[in-house]
């Protein structure tokens, strides 16, 4: 009686106390770095997404899940710096010394991720490849070497390396990996990995058109090889060319930064910001210089948008990002001016308004631009990824499955470095907050 | 009010007895026109006993700023008001370090942190990510089909709006001050309680790997109402109230029209 009080409200002194008492918790240090990661979306029964769980799951009760809607976490060891989505398949690499520098995931019924070997028959290889796999460069000097960047097509993938040229494996039926048609070829389980090495100056980008390969060089030219029955190869005739050679027309003694092709029409980008295009055009993609369909010499396209600083080419549409930020498309599909633009041959703006610009951010711009074979894709300089177009397979990854008609902003957890986009899958690679 | 001079009473016509100019007890009927007994201030009593007030968006006890007040008449506007969906400024502030159950500074103390790893950087970074989240949440809640020719024309001029209920929606927010441990935000929104802005503080903290709870929230702006607009607790007096009124009758009036033709 009288010895214990009983216990009140607790007064300001003994909350100050217990505040002061309480340990204090450390989540991130000040050096703490930001991770690089990769997410993976669209079409996964190809393997190509790289998470075998999806194709074959390791329960028994659940279910293959053919199409991941939204941006999934693909878990790599080491720092992806380069990827390239093809026609049913991926490829990812690193730009380490270590000596696996490339791998790759997906189908593999031409070889275009190098020959892997089946753990079941040690002389057979995988047909699917439903893991990021490493694929075995044959290079001179594998721990010094390093891989630029790699570019994927229908059924053939080219590898840049900085001292050691184009390596290129896959389907060879149209000369497209650079070496001479061998008449009934079987590509599947092949182990034949071709290196390229003869262009006037070190090769800085390879592009991989559907059944064509495009090289840049340092000093500017553009080679070409592989299909040409569409004049995509641009050496002014339509047979295949199995052996890379120079481009001329238009383009002859321009320095060209950058070119871009992935269906039969290919896009170059000059250093003073003008725009050559040749290839395909029975989408108006060249109809403002000329009426023909098939454009097999590289034509100098007046548009009056001011300069171009980055252009990509899809299936049916074309896209350009100029110095000022703006974007600008034009071609046949969804343009991403609504459903009601469904084909033009001028290049019409898309408004800023629609990738975050608004008078709260008004620094806010694309950055980079991207294109599939029918979607779209724009980076804006704050790490967010804008996706339209046709949601083949739910490769936008906007978790619906419908086609989108304007810029659509893709939730990823993280900021957006680079995206790669394929026929019905996209890689993104992201940095975390 | 009741002291106001009041309207003049009602007059009628009526007919009075008065006496016939020729004298002598006949009595005529005069018309003239005299007030009304019925008006007059002692029969009728004072004009107002009680005024209706109806009250706009609700404002916390712990919260400040624009406070919304419809009197008589003017409730109907409220109404009309709130079914117009317009947004409201607030400015919060924020303290890191500290994690407490009702996200205030008030609240019991669940967790403390360290935050010196935060920069004025990396905040901008999460509230980028929030504006652009929430941006793809006012896409979807305002009911339009995405694939129509006019959605894409109201996403372009940004008028995309949830005009029905929906959940909380930020469709602005950036960082007025940025001192550690203390940050002040500036935030527009729709449909929102001032305990999911705390939230939101709190949540700020927990995606920059540390803890944050809310000091201050102060609205600043409630569709056309600003803090300029508003009258101080010195000012809450009849003259400067009609005054006020008067004042944004126009401001209220013009909005209605825009919003809801």
């Amino acid at each position: 009686r009288g010895f214990c009080a009983p216990a009140g409200p607790p007064s300001t002194r003994q909350l100050r106390e217990a505040d002061e008492a309480a340990p204090v918790f450390q989540y991130a240090g000040k050096a703490a770095r930001r991770k690089d990661r990769v997410f993976v979306w669209g079409f996964s029964y190809s393997g190509a997404l790289g998470i075998p769980s999806f194709v074959k799951p390791d329960a028994g009760w659940k279910k293959p899940r053919r199409i991941q809607p939204t941006p999934y976490r693909l878990e790599t060891e080491d720092k992806i710096s380069s990827a390239a989505c093809g026609y049913g398949f991926t490829l990812l690499a690193s730009n380490t010394r270590d000596i696996t520098k490339v791998w790759g995931m997906g189908l593999n019924k031409d070889s275009q991720l190098g020959f892997q070997r089946s753990r079941r028959d040690q002389t057979k290889a995988y047909d699917y490849v439903l893991e990021p796999s490493p694929i075995p460069l044959p290079l001179q000097k594998p721990q010094q070497t390093r891989v630029l960047q790699v570019s994927c097509g229908r059924a053939h993938s080219l590898v840049l390396t900085d001292s050691e040229g184009v390596f290129t494996m896959g389907n060879n039926s149209y000369g497209q990996c650079g070496r001479k048609v061998v008449e009934d070829e079987i590509y599947s389980g092949s182990h034949l990995i071709h290196q390229l090495k003869e262009f006037d100056s070190r090769v800085v980008q390879v592009v991989c058109g559907q059944d064509h390969s495009l090289f840049r060089t340092k000093k500017g030219s553009v080679y070409a090889c592989g299909w040409g029955a569409d004049g995509q190869t641009g050496l002014g005739h339509y047979n295949i060319t199995s052996v890379p050679t120079k481009l001329h027309g238009d383009i002859a003694g321009v320095n060209i930064i950058q070119v871009s092709s992935y269906g039969d029409c290919c896009l170059a980008v000059s250093d003073e910001g003008d725009v050559f295009g040749w290839g395909n055009s029975e989408y108006l993609q060249l109809a403002s210089v000329t009426e023909t369909t098939q454009v097999n010499v590289p034509r100098h396209l007046p548009f009056k948008i001011g300069k171009v600083k980055e252009a990509a080419c899809g299936g049916t549409g074309n896209i350009v990002l100029t110095e000022e930020g703006n974007v600008f498309v034009w071609g046949y599909g969804i343009l991403g001016k609504g459903p009601n633009l469904t084909e033009t041959a001028e290049p019409e703006m898309i408004p800023p308004s629609l990738f975050g610009w608004s008078d709260f951010s008004p620094d806010t711009r694309v950055a980079h631009v991207r294109c599939g074979l029918s979607q779209f894709a724009a980076l804006t300089n704050r790490g967010e990824l804008f996706v339209w177009g046709k949601n083949l397979r739910g490769c936008l990854g906007t978790g619906r499955m419908e086609d989108q008609y304007f810029p659509w902003r893709v939730t990823v957890p993280g900021e957006v470095l680079d995206v790669a986009c394929g026929v019905d899958h996209m890689v993104s690679m992201v940095r975390s907050f | 009010l009741n002291a106001a001079p009041e309207r003049a009473p009602r007059q009628r016509v009526r007919f009075l007895p008065s006496p016939a100019p020729e004298g002598g007890g006949a009595v005529e009927l005069v018309a003239a026109s005299v007030p009304v007994l019925a008006d007059h201030p002692l029969v009728r009593g004072p004009r107002f006993r009680k005024l209706k007030i109806g009250a706009g968006h609700r404002l916390d006890v712990k919260a400040s700023g624009v406070f919304v007040l419809g009197i008589g008449h003017g409730n109907k506007l409220l109404s009309d008001l709130y079914n117009c969906h317009l947004t409201k400024v607030y400015t919060v502030g924020g303290l890191f370090g500290k994690a407490t159950d009702d996200f205030s500074d008030t609240g019991n103390l669940i967790e403390k942190t360290t935050f010196d790893h935060i920069t004025r950087e990396k905040l901008e970074r999460i509230l980028a990510v929030i504006q652009g989240t929430n941006q793809k949440a006012l896409l979807m809640y305002s009911n339009i089909d995405m694939k129509t020719q006019e959605a894409y024309e109201l996403a372009v001029k940004g008028l995309i709006r949830p005009m029905g209920k929906s959940p909380p929606i930020i469709t602005a927010i950036r960082c007025l001050q940025f001192a550690l441990p203390e940050f002040q935000l500036e935030i527009h929104c729709l449909h929102e309680t001032q305990q999911y802005l705390r939230k939101v503080v709190h949540e700020i903290g927990l995606e920059l790997k540390s803890s944050a709870v809310c000091t201050q929230v102060r609205r600043t702006r409630d569709g056309v109402f600003t803090v300029d607009d508003a009258l101080p607790r010195t000012q809450w007096n009849l003259q400067s109230i009609q005054e006020a009124i008067r004042n944004c009758q126009l401001k209220v009036e013009t909005e209605l029209e825009k919003t809801l033709a």
